[in-house]
């Protein structure tokens, strides 16, 4: 699967054959409740977390209401710390900029820390075709990279392949070692990725980081992970370059602290990451270490048009996977069914906002609507209205299926005619009651979406919600 | 540079709908002047002795280990016990940090420059303590590389106690007040990790696979 051509308009498809996947439901059973229990304890040990995301929450507001003030007061901090800003407007202009400055170096090799940026422009592929090759050098990215997948979350890009099947990929790929030596546990199989990826190190001309934030006060940049694996990729080869989206940006110091201080415990439940890395400019004189040049590569990609609209919240996603974490159609059908770079509720409100509602239209519907996501969230985003929003968009362009439409249409003729509704529920409350006699369905005409996961469960007596209603007010 | 313009004048139109009094520009002044911090959790205004407690506890808790040094001259003896206790080899790599000058590094190799691919043991000081959540703050150049700190496989770190700080707010203060401005600032809370293989966390991933912390009265 390749993130250059999305599948979400096979969603449908996806879903089905995600949940007919019995090595990755062993993998989606094996992480569930992790992250949420972590994630519930840090917010525990922090009384101030709920006005930290509220402060979170306005810093995002007042920078996107001077997004351009900002965005100008960046570059001009960088430039004068010896870097280079590149717009790129679209996911083509990025796939240019990023190629012709590994060109300029005469790039044979690329590192890559993890960054869904990348994974949104289809950098690894273009790279591939200009003869260059990407190494991904996050573990997760890395594991994939080998067995030709995208990543299924945003945060552990691997977290569909099982412990087994990363064995199976190593012996496969390192074929040079011992095929008798010992992979029997996660450990070994540590070990020998970071001395895979090591030698690697030293080898790329170019390395690719995402950012978490960008810093306008100052020029800086900002990436925060666990493994080490993105200040290596950008402080070992000669040129750095650092992908972000325009909604990255945040004003002051202060105000990235905030933001820092709500995306680990939201995302893995640290108080803090263990690096976070402040990067500005290229090396200094009498630096020994660091990229002889530093870039940035600032992507809009249809960011600009979610702005000043009623998706502009969207943009202040901090990409932290709570709400995916916690989201139950995620848990059951995993990140590769929604057939893009972003799953989850955020996937589900931003890849329409992205790729179009024609493409990502689907996303949105695939939502029970429980509210976890919005309650999680540590940017306070209205997750279930905007995917409200999108429904009304898709269905407005007339883009819904025919018999969802007309089943909806129906369902209006009955919701506008009280006495017609009550008599119909009334009739179909009777027939499943007499039906039903064990209490639950195993199987249903038509709602075999749900009774091949679980029972239906069958009306008990008493009647209707309204009949009930009446009763017990009598 | 239509790209820039380009996007700068959709960007501009949108911000129009949030702000059409024209005050925006005053706001932004204003934000980047004062840098309002207006929420600053407990556990980033420690004071004294509870500073001091709470960065090891959370040092501890973010899997590093910490010995205490009473003078630089014994920071050698230290790390020599250490490299016995771990069974490393004993060599030692640092940058050209004043603290490290004059030093009598006995029978350990002690040599200075960048990191290598091999390296079994780096030594750093950190600007800084931060006790907010036991956090160690580098910066980069010749006196402290920054592929020191992520190319060892076992990290000392050398940290003065006068150095340490209580949350971020105090610490940016600092970083101003003295205009300090280093290429990177790498903040660094234990040794490496990595829960990608099976959602289980290992230690030691790219990084170092252990940090340890000699602070020093």
């Amino acid at each position: 699967m390749s993130h250059s051509s999305p599948t979400t308009p096979a969603f449908r498809a996806n879903v089905r054959a995600a949940l007919d996947n019995t090595n990755l439901q062993a993998a989606l059973r094996g992480q569930r409740g992790n992250f949420v229990r972590k994630r519930a304890a840090a917010r525990e040990a922090l009384p101030e977390f709920d006005a930290l995301r509220d402060h979170a929450r306005d810093i995002k507001n007042h920078t996107l209401a001077n997004l351009d003030r900002y965005l100008e007061i960046y570059e001009k901090n960088v430039t004068e710390s010896g870097g280079t800003v590149h717009w790129a407007e679209t996911a083509e202009d990025a796939r240019r900029i990023v190629l012709e400055i590994c060109q300029s170096v005469g790039a044979k090799t690329v590192n890559k820390g993890k960054t869904m940026i990348s994974e949104e422009c289809g950098i690894n592929d273009h790279l591939q075709a200009n003869g260059i090759t990407p190494v991904e050098t996050d573990l997760g990215e890395y594991i994939i990279q080998l067995r030709g997948e995208a990543p299924s979350h945003i945060l552990a890009p691997a977290i569909h392949v099982t412990v087994a099947e990363v064995e199976a990929a190593f012996r496969q790929f390192h074929d040079d070692l011992d095929p008798a030596r010992d992979l029997s546990d996660i450990a070994s199989l540590q070990v020998e990725a970071r001395g895979r990826l090591r030698a690697k190190y030293f080898e790329a001309e170019v390395g690719i980081t995402g950012a978490n934030l960008l810093i306008a006060e100052t020029g800086q940049s900002v990436i925060v992970t666990n493994e080490g694996n993105g200040d290596l990729s950008q402080s070992l080869p000669k040129v750095h370059i650092v992908m972000a989206s325009l909604e990255k940006v945040v004003p002051t110091l202060e105000d990235a602290s905030t933001v820092l201080r709500v995306l680990a415990r939201s995302a893995t439940g640290q108080e803090a990451a263990v690096y976070t890395t402040f990067s500005k400019g290229p090396r200094r004189a009498g630096d020994p270490d660091g990229p002889e040049q530093y870039h940035v590569v600032l992507l809009d990609n249809g960011r600009s048009g979610m702005l000043g609209t009623e998706f502009e919240e969207m943009l202040r996603c901090i990409r932290c996977g709570a709400c995916m974490n916690h989201c139950p159609v995620y848990q059951a059908v995993g990140g590769h069914a929604y057939g893009w770079v972003y799953p989850g509720p955020m996937g589900a409100v931003l890849t329409p906002g992205l790729i179009g509602v024609e493409q990502g239209g689907q996303l949105p519907n695939a939502s029970t609507f429980c509210g976890r996501c919005e309650a999680v969230c540590p940017m306070r985003i209205p997750l279930p209205k905007m995917m409200r929003n999108w429904r009304e968009r898709e269905f407005e362009k007339k883009l819904t299926p025919k018999a969802m439409r007309s089943g909806l249409g129906l369902w209006a003729w009955f919701a506008r005619r009280p006495w017609a509704y009550r008599t119909g529920t009334r009739v179909a409350n009777r027939v499943l009651k007499t039906l039903g006699k064990k209490g639950s369905f195993s199987s249903l005409p038509l709602a075999g979406g749900w009774t091949d996961h679980r029972d239906f469960p069958a009306p008990q007596s008493g009647g209707t919600f309204m009949d009930q209603w009446k009763a017990v007010r009598r | 540079m239509s790209g820039r313009r380009n996007i700068l004048e959709r960007v501009r139109r949108a911000a129009a709908v949030h702000r059409g009094d024209g005050t925006g520009a005053d706001a932004v002044a204003e934000r980047l002047r004062d840098r309002p911090a207006p929420v600053v959790p407990q556990q980033a205004r420690t004071v004294g002795q509870g500073r001091v407690t709470q960065f090891l506890t959370k040092l501890e808790a973010a899997d590093a280990t910490v010995g205490r040094v009473s003078d630089i001259a014994e920071l050698p003896k230290a790390i020599a016990r250490e490299l016995r206790k771990r069974n490393l080899p004993a060599v030692v790599r640092m940058g050209k940090d004043d603290i490290f000058q004059g030093l009598d590094w006995g029978s350990i190799e002690a040599s200075v420059g960048v990191g290598r691919v091999e390296e079994p043991v780096t030594l750093s000081r950190a600007e800084y303590g931060l006790a907010e959540t036991g956090t160690l703050v580098l910066v980069s150049g010749p006196e402290n590389p920054v592929t020191l700190t992520f190319l060892g496989e076992t990290h000392f770190v050398v940290l003065r106690e006068s150095d340490l700080r209580s949350g971020f707010e105090d610490l940016w203060a600092d970083f101003r007040a003295r205009g300090l401005d280093p290429r990177t600032v790498n903040l660094v809370t234990g040794p490496s990790r990595s829960g990608d293989i099976g959602q289980t966390l290992q230690l030691g991933a790219h990084g170092p696979m252990a940090l340890h912390v000699f602070l020093l009265d």
